[in-house]
């Protein structure tokens, strides 16, 4: 038997790699969606409900007894990160793509709102995204679903922020809060980073992979730990190679084009990894400048308890976990900083809760205080938007082997001087907000103990093939039928959550490359 | 592991549900990750049926510290609720804690003996109250200013109180009992909350 030739070959499964694949198998292309990770059923195979005490670490595994997945980066499981997300989908706005031109810092992207507009609008009718039109200038309002209630919490900091002129709405998330045909509405069991086990929050396999399956277009290859991309001397990738995550076998798919998506960090080490005589520094590499410009958000946090909320009756209002959003509202205001921030908002009760520990002294009294704060317990989540410095890079660490003689993927990110301005801003805003809704702080997190979050850059987007490596279309600079489609292409971070733009960037380059396969230049 | 390490930076983000990037990064130990198939579920007996770190003196004296860390009330305290087992699997993992646990429970005693010329376990509760107070007060001064010198007997309180609420408040009796958790269940819709405008 000969093995196929694939329109398509994608090299990873979630947000980026399973809407693309998805898109192009409905456009009527062969696609192969590669995955180094087994496949995995959301409905069965995650312990969602577990509680802690039902194991003697106190620690929830991921995956139940017997079930494989998400044991490293390499090996996550069919769906990628959107198996264990938060659902967070936020619109990038005007501000966030052209920051370079307002403020000049870090890069714009060569591509503007207008140009990702449409392909928000289709993904959030596929997928289904809560959230309420707030007319925010720096927060493009979107095709929602109703939002769920905020929590009391949320209404007490909204109440405090408002006298502070600071906006906090209702996060939007991609979790259905109405059962469309083939997903039910969220039960708001508050466990959603644990999979979701009925896919009322977005996964990339049940929303865009399963329906897609129905067109016979599209072949899911999981447990194939990609290795290479493989370069023709005419300078066409062919396809790619693999190891059997389970055997360790070699395998190749042939593909006439390649789009790589495997989470950013990963995507840059495979690239590098496929060194070859045209390409001895790495795939796509010829401008020097892939693994550079790597800019993940960066984290604050500030906990504490709600007055007003102390001892009060306990009410199940988990919910989704965080109901509410403080969305970036800083561009209006004197500043001494590029950029932005925004903070995820968690109120209510959870089933783990660390921050006892912090809560002061022992015995009955400290008992007695653990139990009131209970229902009043917040944190502030906040994300920065990391400026590009030459110290923040992803590489190869060839010294490092993983299991599979693969080289381990190495990151590094380092903090500047915006950086630490914005992060100030964080803690003093998030602090100011629970002091005016009348609460006490138990928390404030240390700039200086880093907490990255969002892998992104890496494979930066642009117009020039001298400074960046994939053009508007996500399409490499030096190879035209090798793609690359995830977080590692932003040139710049904003501060939102970055799944939706990835999923909106994935099906812009499937109209883009059925365009070209239509047209015969692939 | 990577997936895991993100995962707890998220808030409430992946594995372990915590919502938050600090406590939760180093909450239950997570550096102790043993296969499921070593873990007995239900974990909560009082009585420790194999110790594998402490002596049988050294569970005696823990067993009593966490209980005057999180006494029974109307609901059970830490001994009630299995934490001292809990603890033992968690310093059996963790060579660092292993040396604070064995310095500590010396000095506890060393202190003890000194100060009321006894055993700490056969003093009475209020001495033994009075005895945590002073290292308690350092342990709660390095929380709130974690640039003050680290005092030894401020680390020995702060890691046993830290396993003790972990291990309690993650506890069936810690979380449905005392405190009420009350979700983790399926609903129709989310409640409507409603607050008084000022």
């Amino acid at each position: 038997m000969v093995n196929p030739v694939f329109d398509v070959c994608v090299v990873g499964s979630g947000a980026g790699g399973g809407t693309l694949g998805a898109h192009l198998a409905q456009k009527g292309l062969q696609v192969a969606v590669v995955e180094g990770g087994p496949p995995v059923n959301t409905h069965t195979d995650f312990n969602t409900h577990a509680l802690p005490f039902e194991y003697a670490n106190r620690s929830i595994p991921t995956m139940k007894r017997g079930k494989p997945g998400f044991d490293s980066e390499r090996t996550r499981g069919v769906g990628g990160k959107t198996m264990l997300w938060n659902a967070v989908a936020l619109r990038f706005s005007h501000r966030d793509l052209k920051g370079y031109s307002i403020d000049g810092a870090g890069a714009d992207w060569p591509i503007d709102y207008p140009d990702l507009a449409p392909y928000y609008d289709r993904i959030e009718s596929e997928i289904g995204v809560c959230g309420n039109r707030d007319e925010l200038e720096d927060l493009p309002d979107g095709i929602f679903l109703p939002p769920p209630p905020l929590k009391i919490g949320d209404l007490l900091l909204q109440r405090g922020a408002r006298e502070l002129d600071i906006p906090i709405i209702h996060t939007r998330k991609a979790t259905l809060t109405r059962a469309t045909r083939t997903r039910p509405a969220c039960h708001y069991c508050g466990n959603c980073m644990a999979g979701c086990d009925v896919a009322a929050k977005y996964n990339s396999l049940d929303a865009h992979m399963a329906p897609a399956l129905k067109t016979g277009c599209l072949t899911i290859l999981p447990n194939s730990i990609v290795r290479e991309v493989v370069i023709s001397n005419e300078n066409r990738v062919t396809g790619v190679r693999f190891l059997h995550r389970v055997t360790h076998e070699e395998g190749e798919v042939q593909a006439r084009c390649v789009a790589v998506a495997c989470a950013c960090v990963q995507s840059v080490g495979l690239l590098l990894m496929s060194r070859s005589r045209l390409y001895p520094h790495g795939l796509a590499n010829s401008s020097g400048q892939l693994g550079r410009h790597y800019i993940p958000h960066f984290n604050n946090g500030v906990e504490g308890f709600l007055t007003e909320r102390i001892g009060a009756p306990v009410v199940n209002d988990e919910g989704f976990i965080d109901h509410a959003y403080l969305p970036s509202f800083m561009h209006a205001r004197k500043r001494d900083y590029a950029r932005s921030f925004g903070m995820q908002i968690y109120t209510g009760i959870r089933r783990t809760t660390g921050w006892p520990r912090q809560v002061p002294g022992f015995g009955i009294e400290y008992k007695q205080a653990v139990k009131n704060r209970f229902p009043a317990y917040v944190s502030f989540q906040g994300f920065g938007e990391m400026l590009p410095n030459k110290q923040s890079y992803i590489e190869l660490d060839r010294s490092k082997k993983d299991n599979y003689g693969l080289p381990r993927v190495k990151v590094k990110a380092v903090q500047e001087e915006n950086e630490r301005k914005i992060y100030e801003e964080l803690n003093r805003t998030a602090i100011a907000v629970l002091q005016k809704a009348g609460g006490e702080v138990l928390s404030i997190s240390d700039f200086h103990q880093p907490i990255f979050n969002h892998q992104l850059g890496g494979c930066r987007m642009g117009n020039d093939a001298r400074t960046s490596v994939v053009d508007a279309f996500c399409q490499t600079h030096d190879v035209p039928n090798l793609y690359v489609v995830d977080g590692s292409v932003f040139p710049s971070a904003s501060e939102k959550n970055p799944t939706l733009t990835i999923m909106a960037l994935a099906a812009r380059t499937a109209d883009h490359i059925a365009e070209r396969f239509r047209r015969r230049e692939i | 592991m990577e997936t895991r390490r993100e995962a707890l930076k998220i808030i409430g983000a992946v594995g372990v549900t915590c919502s938050f990037p600090f406590s939760a990064n180093e909450l239950y130990g997570q550096h102790v990750h043993q296969p499921e198939s070593q873990q007995t579920p239900k974990d909560e007996s009082p009585a420790p049926a194999e110790l594998r770190f402490f002596t049988e003196a050294q569970y005696q004296l823990v067993s009593r510290i966490t209980d005057l860390i999180i006494p029974p009330t109307d609901t059970p305290g830490a001994v009630g609720a299995g934490v001292p087992k809990y603890i033992d699997r968690v310093v059996s993992g963790d060579s660092r804690l292993q040396g604070i646990f064995k310095k500590g429970l010396r000095r506890v005693q060393s202190e003890s003996k000194s100060q009321f010329g006894n055993d700490f376990l056969r003093l009475t509760e209020t001495q033994q109250v009075d005895l945590l107070h002073s290292f308690s007060a350092a342990a709660d001064r390095r929380t709130a200013s974690k640039r003050a010198k680290t005092h030894p007997t401020g680390t020995f309180f702060e890691a046993i109180k830290n396993l003790t609420a972990d291990g309690y408040y993650t506890s069936r009796v810690g979380l449905l009992q005392e405190l009420g958790y009350n979700g983790n269940t399926a609903l129709a819709s989310f409640p409507e909350f409603t607050i008084p405008e000022h």
